[in-house]
């Protein structure tokens, strides 16, 4: 005769200490022993913590149990994890053995710090993880628990003991576990979470299993005069990128006007003239996104416009989980530098603004952090006056800086010696973003890599990709400035 | 008032003759204090013994009842000066830490204390933090143990085990006239379980019955006296002790059929012990073994007489003791060269010298030390091999692919905490002034240390910071900045840090965190706890907390201070200029900045109520949180860098063009306002936005919503008649 041993990864502030004291619950009146211990400590500051239960059925007569404080590996029979990457991290830890343990977790995500802080995409395979844990857990029962529970309004713990109590790994009936949620605040929604979750376990977590169908992009036909005019012109590209390049001439036009859309599509052109065709067309594919994108650069029209949107309202409200009615109000931060009140300008009065003098007195006091209501009539207003700004946007300075550095990007994709090398420097399009100092910072160190290039010093595609990586590890200079120096 | 509240749990410690107590480790002790008849209790909080002092503090009641007296100490010093009680007379009492930084905290008191001798029994309850879930350096008690000649008790970690050595440890205490570390580990605090209580005992000295004065100079620690102490300790209580543990059987003996083997382990190891057996085949559930076990409750003094019986005839023995240096292991091999026993004896040969004994670690030793016999008829359920291939199941090519996907979860500032604006401030400031050097403290703070914030470069002690920059202030090319917490302030930095400074003409920056309360150790109250209403947060207070409350900017004036300011930590700009002026300061002295911000753990499990009964009741309320505009954010994250708020995350970009993901504020928002704080003062981004939802809106607000909900439709209908003529 054995324990069974059960181990509970959480994080901190997830209740895990809750299910622990449910579980302990549930084995007194099934005619169980129950151990638990956890590692509180600072794990409880948004860390990982462990929680660890030992259950062995009560036998008269006989002295209590010796049982295990420390979880060992080749030793767990239940493993329960509230997120998918933590799985993963029982499955590195050794906790998963593939003759003994039933791992059970929400394939939902949340993310690590070094996930979120890095400037491009920083996020963890979630579906190798899955995979991973498939193969190696004797049964894996995995599905979304934190959308679950979110329907039912309730929080992640009964939900994950919905799943236990489904999943069978625990001798005891159903009823047991009812019975120790069925009292107390949120009863109703934590018994409702744990019905379904337990029903989700009880088939293997499968049961609503949606294989992704992906439907391969289909231009749609022309249905107005415009779509006439430029949807053939995007017809006449590979059908690989027909998706990317229809959003980009919809962004466009959104954006500025039929005619810059034109641009963009003309521009393609040229690109995918020395396209071989690789990866399905990867190199015209990736430079309509990164075009489209930088084409539809943010400034203060650009800004004010998405702030108008007609469908962003009902996206603040179903966000915030307002009622039906209920009043909000949208306090907006915004902080208009100089620079960005320059590049609105004709270019000629733009750098005259930009150094010292009497129009910069006179803007000044209109600059620095506001915090405007924008459910407010005025405001909106204002907003939608600055957004019509755009039509004037091709006289202004910004519009100028900007297309300067678009077609220093684009000629070297253009002049690149191999489709490698110019997919190379089309995908460095990704490290256009943010605002102010940061949009700064990503552009002139794209504009220091198309350097690099034009002056030989760097040949291969590896080498700008090594140069792009660097110049995304973050707002420090030394990991870019070192990679340049090296790559000499 | 804790973080945890044990007020439900506490009415346990009531139960009488017979009754099943059930609970976790901590509450368990607490009742064994009290059938113990305790005269006082007292102790600094920390992991993994904070919920004894909080355990303590919820049960006052009772403890009056009893006439127990209790102090939520000021340090760990003052809690081991306390027991001083027991030196002249026959009053038991308790207190404790967080071990070894309390004990290296407390011990001036403690060496005093055990060279005087007590009469009363004197127990330290030490939280050994050693091993995974620690929050500290890793040591050992067991050496001061030693060095001061205190014996150190460390149970079986089951309950009854647990309640009974805190009995017979005061016995043990009286018996010998000398003080006791009672030591529980990390996991040990948190086990559950159940044992059959008994009545409490009230003290039989307290404030309804009095001691009458008397003196005792020969238990004064100055010479002469001292002299004779160090003879004592050897000639008397040394002795007195292994008698007392000898006859009580403290340590236990558990027979097994393999005689010619023998284990003997900690009692704080000894189910781990079992468990690797029973993995074995050699011992069942219930704890019977095939090899002899010795299990030692009491870890020091050895009982020679003990081991020798043990040892005689036994072909070998495995010592199993955690930790560096061995030495149990080097104490059981005098005995046994002293006694000539040739017993070969096994232990940090074959078993790690650092670290944790997990279940793992304690298999492969027990393999490693049955395969060394020369008996081949001991069956092994697993051979070595298989016992370290138990380490992972998964093939190398996996393990590197998910090293790659495993993000790192170090503890970091909850949500909303009301340090992260000040090191976003401090980041900032750097950022125009170069790097800095900065002295860092034991608290909350010292996560600052980590990502995203990467601030903070030494941590010397609890309150020590200050004082750990004075050597280096001459060589820096800033002023010397130096960061502590308000519980490191009143624990040791005013006069470690502030006093000292002031006298040695320190003209760097101290930064005091003024959150309310002893935060990383569970929302303790601590000396300058005010009324919430006069810290910096926003809504207002219930009744004041401490009537007498202890300023920590009268601290410092009164300690020589001239240069002080106390800003809020939400207000990053002021924030930063207070900075700039402190750090271009020409004037000389200490330059002290009280950055204020009430806990917000402490804040939400206050406010939420609150707010929650002002909804039910009929008032206006505006409850805030915070949203990102996914249509304007591109994805840098720059936001993040600067905070690192869980509630400031990521999602995929709905932007089918945007391969990056965007920021995003998930639900758990409690609308501090430091990432629209930190989009306005580092100037990153106009995508965010605080948003009102309004609870029972007035008249005026319900006419406004209506109106500006007219305008704002007529403008989407004609927003979207635009757009349908930009239809393809």
């Amino acid at each position: 005769m054995r324990t069974t041993n059960m181990l509970v990864a959480a994080l901190g502030g997830e209740g895990g200490g809750v299910l622990t004291n449910w579980l302990i619950e549930v084995a007194q009146p099934a005619g169980s022993h129950c151990q638990s211990t956890s590692l509180a400590g600072v794990a409880q500051r948004t860390g990982a913590s462990i929680y660890y239960l030992e259950f062995l059925p009560r036998d008269a007569g006989s002295r209590p149990p010796v049982m295990s404080l420390f979880p060992a590996q080749g030793d767990i029979d239940i493993a329960v994890t509230s997120e998918i990457a933590e799985a993963g991290r029982m499955l590195s830890r050794g906790f998963v053995s593939p003759d003994r343990t039933a791992l059970i977790s929400s394939d939902h995500r949340v993310y690590g710090i070094t996930e979120k802080s890095a400037t491009g995409d920083g996020t963890a395979d979630a579906d190798f993880i899955i995979e991973l844990s498939a193969r190696y857990a004797k049964r894996f029962i995995h599905f979304d628990l934190l959308e679950l529970v979110q329907r039912h309004g309730t929080v992640i713990s009964a939900g994950r003991l919905g799943a236990i109590a489904g999943a069978g790994v625990l001798p005891f009936a159903k009823s047991i576990f009812t019975d120790v949620i069925a009292t107390g605040k949120g009863a109703a929604a934590n018994c409702a979470a744990f019905e379904e979750s337990f029903q989700r376990a009880a088939s293997g977590g499968v049961a609503h299993f949606d294989p992704e169908v992906i439907t391969p992009f289909v231009l749609p036909e022309a249905t107005t005069a415009l779509g006439g005019r430029l949807l053939p012109k995007v017809a006449r590209l590979p059908a690989a990128v027909h998706e990317v390049v229809y959003l980009g001439v919809q962004r466009l036009l959104d954006y500025q006007d039929e005619a810059y859309a034109d641009d963009f599509l003309s521009r393609l052109a040229a690109v995918v003239e020395m396209d071989g065709g690789d990866d399905d067309y990867a190199l015209t594919r990736e430079t309509a996104r990164w075009l489209a994108l930088w084409m539809a650069y943010e400034d203060i029209p650009r800004v004010a416009q998405l702030k108008c949107r007609p469908s962003r309202e009902a996206e603040v409200r179903a966000e915030v989980g307002a009622a039906p009615e209920q009043a909000i109000q949208v306090s907006e931060y915004f902080h208009p530098r100089i620079e960005e009140v320059a590049a609105l300008l004709p270019s000629g009065l733009g750098r005259r603004l930009l150094s010292p003098g009497i129009m910069r007195r006179l803007v000044e006091p209109f600059l620095g952090p506001r915090k405007l209501r924008t459910d407010k009539f005025w405001t909106l207003w204002t907003m939608r006056r600055l957004a019509s700004l755009r039509y004037r946007r091709r006289k202004t300075l910004g519009y100028e800086q900007e297309w300067t550095m678009i077609e220093r990007w684009l000629g070297s994709v253009q002049a690149a010696q191999s489709t490698g090398l110019a997919q190379a420097i089309a995908d460095c399009g990704q490290m256009v973003k943010g605002y102010g100092a940061t949009r700064h910072r990503t552009t002139s160190r794209l504009m220091q890599i198309l350097d690099e290039v034009e002056q030989g010093r760097v040949r291969d595609a590896s080498a700008v990709r090594g140069l792009q990586s660097a110049a995304m590890a973050g707002d420090d200079p030394e990991p870019f400035e070192q990679a340049l120096v090296q790559g000499q | 008032m804790a973080e945890r509240s044990f007020s439900e749990e506490v009415k346990k410690l009531r139960c009488g003759d017979g009754s099943v107590f059930q609970g976790e480790g901590i509450l368990a002790i607490t009742k064994a204090l009290l059938q113990s008849g305790v005269s006082y209790v007292g102790g600094y909080q920390g992991s993994p013994i904070s919920h004894l002092m909080d355990v303590l503090s919820d049960a006052q009641d009772i403890l009056g009842e009893l006439g127990v007296h209790f102090e939520a100490s000021g340090s760990e010093a003052t809690a081991a000066a306390m027991l001083s009680a027991s030196i002249n007379y026959p009053l038991r009492g308790a207190v404790t830490w967080k071990s070894t930084v309390g004990t290296n905290v407390a011990s001036d008191a403690l060496s005093n204390l055990a060279s005087a001798g007590v009469t009363g029994g004197a127990m330290v309850i030490v939280g050994e933090d050693y091993g995974e879930g620690s929050s500290i350096m890793q040591e050992r008690s067991y050496a001061f143990a030693m060095k001061a000649q205190m014996w150190l008790l460390d149970p079986r970690p089951n309950l009854p085990s647990i309640v009974d050595m805190v009995e017979k440890g005061f016995q043990l205490s009286e018996a010998s006239n000398t003080p006791i570390f009672y030591m529980m580990r990390i996991r040990g605090c948190h086990v559950t379980g159940e044992f059959v209580a008994r009545d409490n005992v009230p003290p039989s000295y307290s404030n309804r019955t009095p001691v009458t004065p008397t003196r005792e100079p020969e238990k004064i620690i100055l010479p002469p006296f001292v002299y004779q102490h160090e003879q004592e300790k050897i000639a008397r209580r040394l002795p007195a002790a292994v008698e007392f543990i000898k006859e009580q059987k403290l340590n236990e003996l558990f027979p097994g059929q393999y005689e010619s083997l023998g284990i003997i382990t900690c009692g704080g190891s000894y189910n781990t012990v079992i468990r690797a057996l029973q993995r074995q085949g050699l011992a069942d559930v219930y704890g019977n073994a095939d090899i002899p076990i010795y299990c030692l409750n009491v870890a020091y003094p050895l009982v020679p007489d003990e081991l020798v019986d043990f040892c005689v005839g036994k072909e070998q023995v495995l010592v199993l003791e955690e930790g560096q240096p061995e030495y149990i292991e080097q104490g059981i091999q005098t005995v046994l060269r002293r006694r000539d026993v040739q017993t070969r004896v096994f232990g940090k040969d074959i078993m790690p010298m650092a670290g944790e004994y997990t279940g793992q670690v304690m298999l492969e030793g027990i393999t490693r030390f049955v395969l060394a016999s020369s008996r081949e008829d001991v069956p092994l359920a697993l051979d070595l091999s298989a016992v370290l291939s138990l380490q992972t199941p998964l093939e190398e090519a996996d393990i590197a692919a998910l090293m790659e996907n495993l993000p790192p979860r170090p503890a970091g500032l909850c949500t909303g905490c009301p340090e992260r604006p000040l090191f976003s401030a401090i980041k900032q400031v750097q950022e125009e002034l170069g790097p800095f050097h900065i002295s860092s403290d034991i608290g909350c703070h010292s996560f600052a240390t980590a990502a995203p914030f990467n601030l903070g470069n030494t941590i010397m002690g609890y309150g020590l910071s200050l004082a750990s920059s004075s050597g280096m202030r001459h060589a820096l090319p800033h002023k010397a900045i130096s960061i502590m917490g308000d519980g490191g302030f009143w624990h040791n930095g005013l006069t470690s840090g502030v006093t000292s400074a002031v006298f040695n003409g320190h003209d760097g920056l101290l930064i005091i965190i003024d959150n309310g309360y002893s935060a990383a150790t569970g929302g303790q109250d601590i000396p300058s706890l005010v009324e919430p209403s006069l810290i910096a947060s926003t809504i207002d207070a219930e009744r004041p907390r401490r009537e007498q409350w202890q300023t920590i900017e009268d601290a410092c004036r009164g300690a020589g201070v001239t240069w002080l300011e106390t800003v809020s930590t939400y207000n990053i700009e002021a924030m930063k200029a207070t900075l700039r002026r402190a750090l271009g300061s020409d004037l000389p002295g200490l330059k002290v900045i009280i950055a204020e911000g009430e806990c917000m753990l402490n804040r939400q499990r206050r406010v939420k109520p609150m707010l929650k009964q002002a909804i039910a009741s009929g008032q206006r309320v505006n409850k805030s949180r915070f949203y990102i505009d996914p249509a304007t954010c591109t994805g840098d994250h720059g936001c993040i860098r600067l905070s690192g708020c869980p509630s400031l995350t990521v999602r995929d970009n709905p932007d089918p063009l945007r391969t990056d993901p965007v920021s995003y504020v998930d639900n758990s928002c409690v609308g501090c306002g430091v990432c629209g704080g930190n989009a306005h003062s580092a100037v990153l981004c106009p995508s965010f936005s605080q948003v009102d939802l309004v609870f029972n809106p007035s008249g005026l607000d319900r006419f406004m919503h209506r109106l500006r909900s007219g305008v704002r439709n007529w403008w989407r209908g004609r927003d979207l008649r635009r757009q349908q003529q930009l239809q393809l």
